[in-house]
């Protein structure tokens, strides 16, 4: 499904992922760790095409097609959703126009009929329910004046609506309280599924309790460490980094 | 002198000897032509014209003779039913002695007598005499109309002014509106045209106390139709006024607004919208006078500006020293679409009261890029996005807007619009 070669890339002169390796199966959840400075966002960002982050070697292929090589729009309707650390505010454009947008974008790739806005507000009120938002959200400006967590759910209700084949969740658990830990990982959980995969990005060992990852892979450095099954990330949060000599310095990318 | 106000003056002058139109018609001529004799035409030193050359206007004859004309734009609003009525051309193209008029409302041409005692009162008495292009549109404008609203009566069918530009003669539009006490009509203002002339339009409107106007204005002359109009409103005690201005720009486009507080307890909720594609030029001058305590205005005005677009904007409130218990707010956010797009924005607080709650600003943007790479992100084409991202800015204007068929008219229109215009995003 994702097949990610030797890619380097940075951020004008600055060299951030340095030779990652990583190949996705369908059906496959893939935890990456990793302290702060690491790439672990640059990778979410470089995979989605986000303007300004340049990839200087290596390959990135989903489905066999070249990811590298398609516009943000393309890889989104190709399957890839990134769901950001920081959702943006988009004041003025409703939440349900948005997703409707999104989803009917991602069925006309399809060669799908569009849904009508009766169809699609039945199916947005559904997920609206899933993440467990008031349906009052869906008339609001995209993310405006949601909370951190509402910000996440949101992340995750368009995630539910997309259905992508894959996902790539950055530090989706951050700033999250226990119950909204548990809501956006049955969330999560409720679209596993033998053609989806995911990709989790976080800190900290309690969001891998919800949601069961097959693999944990550290990242330091721009590069992928140590690789491992669940309890790899139980021996992170008991130990911290130090057990892998990983020598860094704190700084947000 | 330039050509363009010599030919005028000239014409105003002929005019006057063959003591053309109404007795109170030709006696206001007389009155404005000797300002407009008297009146310092603009330069760019004159700050009301600082970004808005008069070029365009200066090197030009004035083609004051009317042309009969007999096709034009008919714009029309899906599922939107009005009165409408034509001026092309320079002259009054609807025979309103054949239009059935719902009760309590009488439309009159300018030349009717019986008009005499409602334009006496009114007609170049609401809007300020500084206008140059106000007193020009007092000794060129031929065809208008004068709209009654009788006490107590409320019009539930909006009236709709269409006035089209049409090459080889200027359209000089006039119209007044009198909405009595306790009253309510919706009036529609739609000038539309691309060809090469002068346009001018200038309305007056008098609510009365307890009287509520919905007014429109749409200035969509675009490409070489030059157009310089004015909106000029008093209001009275208790009344109500929602007006809804959108423009387009042009070689040479330019609106001035002005509301005149008579009464207390009244209130304002203003709305303006310019949208500007590539190359355009608009200027939006509005001119609010709290002159008396407990008045309430709302004015937010927008502006979307494309690649070598000039957009300017002027908002003034003004707060006599009597006005006390005033709530006013101000406020203009512009979007530049490309590294060429231009914006003069200026909004000015005078305020003499001192138990007033008042509030301006004003921004100027770009593209977010990182909304736009948000959006992207879900699969939405970047036209699109970009498009969404404009109306987002715009969406709280159209949104407010009340009448649900010019709100899809507009909200359609103005999406095909973006969607040709041209944005760069650095």
């Amino acid at each position: 499904m994702l097949s990610i070669q030797n890619l380097h890339a940075g951020i004008e002169d600055k060299s951030i992922i340095k030779g990652i390796d990583l190949t996705i199966n369908p059906g496959e959840v893939h935890a990456i760790m990793g302290p702060n400075g690491s790439g672990k966002s640059t990778l979410g960002y470089v995979l989605s095409g986000r303007d300004g982050y340049e990839v200087t070697e290596g390959s990135a292929t989903l489905n066999g097609e070249d990811l590298l090589d398609m516009d943000i729009e393309e890889r989104a309707v190709a399957g890839f959703f990134l769901a950001f650390q920081y959702p943006v505010e988009i004041p003025g454009v409703s939440n349900m126009v948005f997703m409707k947008e999104a989803v009917n974008a991602a069925r006309e790739a399809r060669k799908q009929e569009p849904y009508t806005a009766g169809e699609f507000l039945k199916l947005a009120k559904e997920a609206c329910k899933q993440v467990q938002l008031p349906l009052d959200f869906l008339k609001r400006g995209v993310n405006e004046g949601f909370s951190g967590g509402e910000k996440k759910r949101n992340e995750i209700m368009q995630m539910i609506l997309l259905q992508p084949t894959i996902c790539f969740l950055d530090e989706t658990d951050s700033g999250l309280d226990i119950d909204a830990l548990q809501t956006v990982a049955n969330g999560v959980n409720s679209q596993r599924d033998p053609n989806r995969s995911f990709v989790v990005v976080t800190h900290y060992q309690r969001l891998l309790d919800f949601i069961e990852p097959d693999f944990v892979h550290i990242l330091a450095d721009g590069k992928i460490v140590q690789s491992g099954d669940a309890s790899l990330a139980l021996k992170v949060e008991k130990e911290g980094y130090g057990f892998l000599g990983i020598n860094y310095v704190e700084e947000d990318v | 002198m330039n050509q363009w106000l010599e030919d005028v003056i000239a014409h105003a002058d002929t005019q006057a000897a063959g003591h053309a139109g109404a007795t109170w018609l030709s006696r206001q001529r007389a009155l404005s032509l000797d300002k407009l004799k008297d009146n310092a035409w603009p330069t760019r030193r004159t700050e009301a014209w600082r970004n808005t050359p008069l070029k365009p206007i200066e090197s030009r004859p004035a083609l004051l003779s009317p042309m009969a004309i007999s096709t034009w734009q008919e714009p029309a609003i899906p599922d939107f039913e009005s009165i409408d009525i034509y001026i092309v051309g320079g002259e009054l193209k609807t025979d309103i002695s054949t239009l059935s008029l719902p009760a309590g409302i009488s439309i009159y041409s300018l030349h009717d007598e019986k008009a005499a005692a409602l334009a006496s009162q009114f007609m170049g008495k609401i809007k300020p005499e500084t206008h140059v292009f106000g007193l020009v549109n007092d000794v060129v404008a031929d065809a208008g109309i004068i709209i009654d609203v009788a006490e107590d009566a409320v019009i539930s069918t909006p009236l709709r002014l269409i006035h089209t530009a049409t090459e080889g003669v200027e359209n000089h539009s006039r119209l007044l509106v009198n909405v009595a006490k306790n009253a309510k009509v919706t009036i529609l203002e739609h000038g539309i045209g691309e060809q090469e002339s002068m346009n001018t339009s200038v309305s007056e409107f008098n609510v009365a106390d307890n009287a509520t106007l919905h007014h429109y204005r749409f200035a969509f002359f675009t490409q070489k139709a030059l157009h310089v109009g004015g909106c000029h409103f008093q209001i009275g005690e208790s009344s109500y006024l929602n007006s809804t201005i959108v423009a387009f720009g042009s070689e040479l486009s330019k609106l001035n607004v002005d509301v005149n507080y008579l009464g207390e307890h009244a209130k304002v909720d203003m709305n303006a919208m310019y949208l500007l594609a590539e190359g355009e030029n608009f200027d939006l001058q509005s001119v609010i006078e709290h002159a008396v305590p407990n008045g309430t205005t709302d004015e937010k005005v927008r502006g979307i500006i494309g690649d070598r677009a000039r957009a300017n904007f002027g908002g003034r409130i003004h707060i006599h020293p009597d006005a006390q218990k005033t709530l006013a707010e101000l406020n203009n956010r512009n979007l530049l679409l490309s590294r060429r797009s231009l914006v003069n924005t200026k909004p000015e607080l005078e305020i003499y009261a001192d138990d007033v709650r008042c509030a301006h600003g004003a921004t100027i943007a770009e593209i977010d890029e990182t909304s736009l790479y948000y959006l992207l992100t879900r699969g939405i084409p970047r036209s699109k996005a970009l498009v969404m991202l404009n109306f987002g800015f715009i969406q709280e204007l159209i949104n407010a807007i009340e009448d649900e068929s010019i709100r899809n008219w507009l909200n359609n229109m103005l999406s095909n619009r973006f969607q040709s215009m041209e944005v760069q995003v650095s």
